[in-house]
């Protein structure tokens, strides 16, 4: 096993059948997490995984719906699907909507590693090269360079195209693939404008669009389950029927106040889109989104109609075709009800999808506009519509950035402008805002739990955060009386910090809890006599 | 005349090849958006990295963007290598040593030119004319400190790239290539300038481009002279080229937010793109045409 220090570019097709490499070593968490015994070792994946999956990366399992060939005739048909999926990938006829950016960046690396600071998971390992944003990057770099041009072709390694093509090479890149969280922080420092999470993403594209491997919870008991039955939760028209069946009296039972949710009201100004997990995982998120929406007198729906429920795209993490076929849907949707504007609750990916992604797959004309929630409720929230007591809130709150809300959207100031409102002990991480990091269940981590994978995020991928959310309590953190909340305004970030504060047993020690930014707005409602947020409910 | 014509060749080619590859990128497909925070020519917003998304109903509003705050930050990266600095200092040392050279060299060449004209209108850099007597001066500053700082810089890259473990397990022997050539360029030029501190070598090739006169020129100048012209020819045909990728990469990709909005110039372009039916698509089970029909549960 090569250690990280060592670790080439070369060496990503070599010793087949063992593991390549592990991580050595993880950066130091601060006080009270920086004594032994304070977080659960590193495990080895089980050796009889090896049979099945492709465990020869850094023993961790990503894939799991990757099946090691078993014979010459599986290897060579492996990497000639790959090979032929890099051919599409650089096809204008089969790639069009990213090839300008994805040749700029194969065209001009500088190989200055300015991106490797900049990545939580490289800085979480202390430095693995395995984990470097550049070295994925430039394994397909050279694997381009050494199939499809004259001068790989010609010169060889004088020109870098020294990478041997074996199906351990696949198999380890696509692994790869999935140990990058596709937040982008390495963009936005390097100095030619270059971006290596992209070509993680295209990397699983190959992977999902031409050879059908893809993570089951992203793939099969997420798009396809989507597009099957109208979420990713599995749930069907008539299961969500059910389930706004008894909002209303969860919304009285939490608050004393009953509140009908309309849907499918035809003509409504806006059509609220959430994560459906939100209503199986936070269902106090949607309640809140209600209660608000009620109380501002909002015209507003949800629909019931297939997808309409579900803002979730978890095409955007691996597969073109599945995201647009949403993001298409989510649009259709919108038109029947003739509504003036989609607005998206607190999900991130589903506001880049919406807004972002989807913006250029059709004509403007045939596009009903898409709106973060995040403006709107910092609107209502300032009109003083609500009559909100920010003494209720008189706890330590933090604010995590969602990458795609706030790297990939720009959206920064409105989030701030609420939780300074209603939260007068609200402190910032460092480095917020744009520069902030990703909560380490981006790109699909935060659902991904097969074999070990839930051990990379919450010891490696999430690290990062757990660094932030610890500095930012570190005034109180000693006094574990003292409430302390983490706003996560995104389901997948919300996952990711779920798990964290589970696995370091940081709620239990410390007090330290998470929900969205919606339930503070309700917890300062003066209109209420109990708390909304759950944890000083039970705290009565 | 060799030496003049390769000279002619040289130039033509270093402009020819590097608009044709800008051409190239410029001819792509139009992308998916792939914005990138912050964007500077938001305006009111770009230093924080806030966007028009921050408002309600933002496409009822007034796009407002600022070509101004767009520039000063493509400035600060041209002339600076802004993110180098902020990001990586001790690589900006010799990197910006090395580019900031070449913009000097540049500034040279062109002063060179200047010179030449200067002489061919009669007045000698040597008369004591305070126009030729600036001149001079300039181009002995621009042409030396340039030729120093990009022999420095790529010395020091080449070195960094050949100690240092991190770089130098990424670095082809193309890239090490390249760094030497540009050192070798900068080198014969120097060994020139020792017996000729003036640069009126400089000046004769010029003024041999000028009035396409063959240049005159000993072995050292003429080895020099052939370095840079492969130099020119060879640098938009490499990643050297990034000079034309930077521009796109930023404006056209991370920066390029414009929202696709009724009558806006991206609809427009959506609307007037080819519509070619692929020959060829994903081979994927979920990529085929007529997936399994699925229905409502």
């Amino acid at each position: 096993m090569i250690n990280g220090k060592d670790l080439k570019v070369q060496d990503i097709g070599k010793e087949s059948g063992k593991q390549l490499t592990k991580i050595d070593s993880l950066k130091p968490l601060p006080k009270p997490y920086d004594q032994p015994g304070m977080e659960p070792p590193l495990t080895d994946p089980k050796p009889e995984w090896s049979e099945k999956y492709c465990t020869s990366l850094d023993g961790y399992v990503a894939l799991d719906t990757f099946e090691k060939p078993k014979t010459k005739e599986e290897e060579d048909e492996l990497v000639r699907k790959f090979l032929s999926g890099l051919e599409k990938m650089l096809s204008a006829e089969t790639n069009k909507g990213i090839l300008q950016p994805l040749m700029l960046t194969l065209d001009y690396c500088g190989k200055c590693n300015t991106c490797s600071d900049a990545c939580h998971i490289f800085e979480a390992t202390n430095g693995h090269e395995l984990y470097r944003p550049s070295y994925r990057a430039e394994i397909l770099r050279r694997i381009i360079k050494k199939y499809f041009t004259k001068s790989g072709k010609l010169l060889g390694p004088l020109v870098g195209a020294d990478i041997d093509l074996n199906w351990e090479t696949v198999a380890r890149l696509g692994e790869l693939a999935y140990r990058c969280n596709l937040c982008r922080r390495c963009a936005q420092t390097c100095p030619l404008g270059l971006d290596n999470g992209m070509i993680a993403r295209e990397i699983r594209k190959i992977f999902s669009q031409e050879m059908g491997i893809a993570p089951k919870p992203l793939h099969e008991n997420g798009t396809v389950k989507q597009l099957a039955t109208g979420s990713s939760t599995g749930m069907n028209k008539a299961a969500f029927m059910d389930i706004m069946e008894f909002h209303a009296d969860d919304i009285e039972e939490m608050v004393g106040v009953r509140y009908d949710v309309p849907i499918d009201k035809e003509g409504a100004d806006i059509l609220l889109i959430h994560n459906a997990g939100e209503f199986m995982a936070w269902p106090q998120n949607p309640i809140a989104f209600t209660i608000i929406f009620e109380e501002a007198g909002l015209n507003w729906t949800l629909s019931s109609d297939f997808i309409g429920y579900d803002s979730v795209n978890y095409g955007l993490f691996y597969d073109d075709g599945q995201a647009r076929k949403i993001a298409l849907r989510q649009q259709e949707v919108a038109k029947k009800l003739g509504v003036k504007k989609i607005v998206i609750a607190e999900c991130g990916h589903a506001h880049k999808a919406s807004a972002v992604y989807a913006d250029r797959l059709t004509s403007a004309e045939q596009k009903i506009p898409v709106e973060s929630y995040l403006p709107l409720l910092r609107d209502i929230v300032l009109s003083g519509k609500l009559d909100l007591d920010p003494m209720r809130n008189n706890f330590p709150v933090t604010l995590h950035d969602p990458c795609n809300i706030v790297r990939q959207m720009g959206i920064v100031k409105p989030q701030r402008e609420i939780l300074k409102a209603i939260c007068p002990q609200f402190r910032e991480m460092t480095p917020h805002g744009v520069n902030n990091y990703c909560c380490g269940g981006g790109s699909g981590f935060a659902i991904m739990n097969a074999l070990n994978f839930g051990e990379f995020r919450n010891k490696v991928s999430t690290r990062k955060k757990f660094e932030q959310i610890l500095n930012a309590f570190q005034d109180t953190i000693d006094d574990p009386s003292i409430p302390k909340y983490v706003c996560a305004p995104c389901s997948n970030c919300k996952g990711a910090i779920r798990d964290i504060l589970e696995f370091y047993e940081a709620t239990e020690k410390y007090n330290i809890h998470y929900d969205g930014l919606v339930e503070l707005v309700v917890n300062a409602m003066r209109k209420f006599d109990r708390p909304f947020l759950e944890f000083l409910r039970n705290e009565e | 005349m060799f030496l003049l014509i390769l000279s002619y060749v040289s130039l033509f080619a270093f402009i020819g090849l590097s608009i044709y590859k800008a051409y190239q990128y410029g001819h792509m497909p139009m992308h998916g958006r792939q914005d990138l925070y912050p964007i500077p020519k938001e305006k009111g917003k770009g230093h924080y990295g806030g966007s028009y998304f921050e408002e309600t109903d933002w496409w009822k509003k007034p796009r407002e963007t600022s070509l101004f705050e767009e520039i000063i930050d493509m400035l600060k990266e041209m002339l600076f290598i802004k993110k180098l600095f902020d990001n990586q200092r001790p690589l900006w040392w010799l990197s910006y040593s090395m580019h900031l050279g070449i913009y000097c060299l540049l500034a040279w060449t062109v002063l060179l030119f200047v010179g030449a004209g200067t002489e061919l209108s009669g007045i000698a850099m040597n008369s004591g004319h305070w126009w030729a007597t600036i001149v001079y001066h300039l181009t002995f500053i621009t042409g030396l400190a340039g030729a120093l700082m990009v022999a420095f810089g790529t010395a020091g890259l080449f070195i960094k790239r050949t100690v240092v473990s991190s770089f130098k397990k990424y670095t082809t022997p193309q890239e090490y290539f390249n760094l030497a050539f540009i050192f070798a360029v900068t080198a014969s030029g120097l060994l020139v300038w020792i017996n000729d501190p003036g640069f009126d070598y400089g000046r004769n090739i010029a003024r041999s481009m000028l009035t396409f006169s063959p240049i005159e020129a000993d072995a050292a100048l003429s080895i020099h002279i052939v370095l840079l012209g492969l130099l020119l020819i060879y640098i938009p045909l490499t990643k050297m080229s990034h000079y034309v990728g930077k521009y796109f990469s930023f404006h056209k990709v991370l920066w390029d937010n414009d929202p696709n909005l009724p009558g806006s110039k991206i609809d427009q372009k959506i609307k007037t793109a080819p519509v070619v039916k692929p020959q060829k698509s994903w081979s994927a089970p979920h990529f085929q045409p007529e997936p399994p029909k699925t229905k409502e549960m």
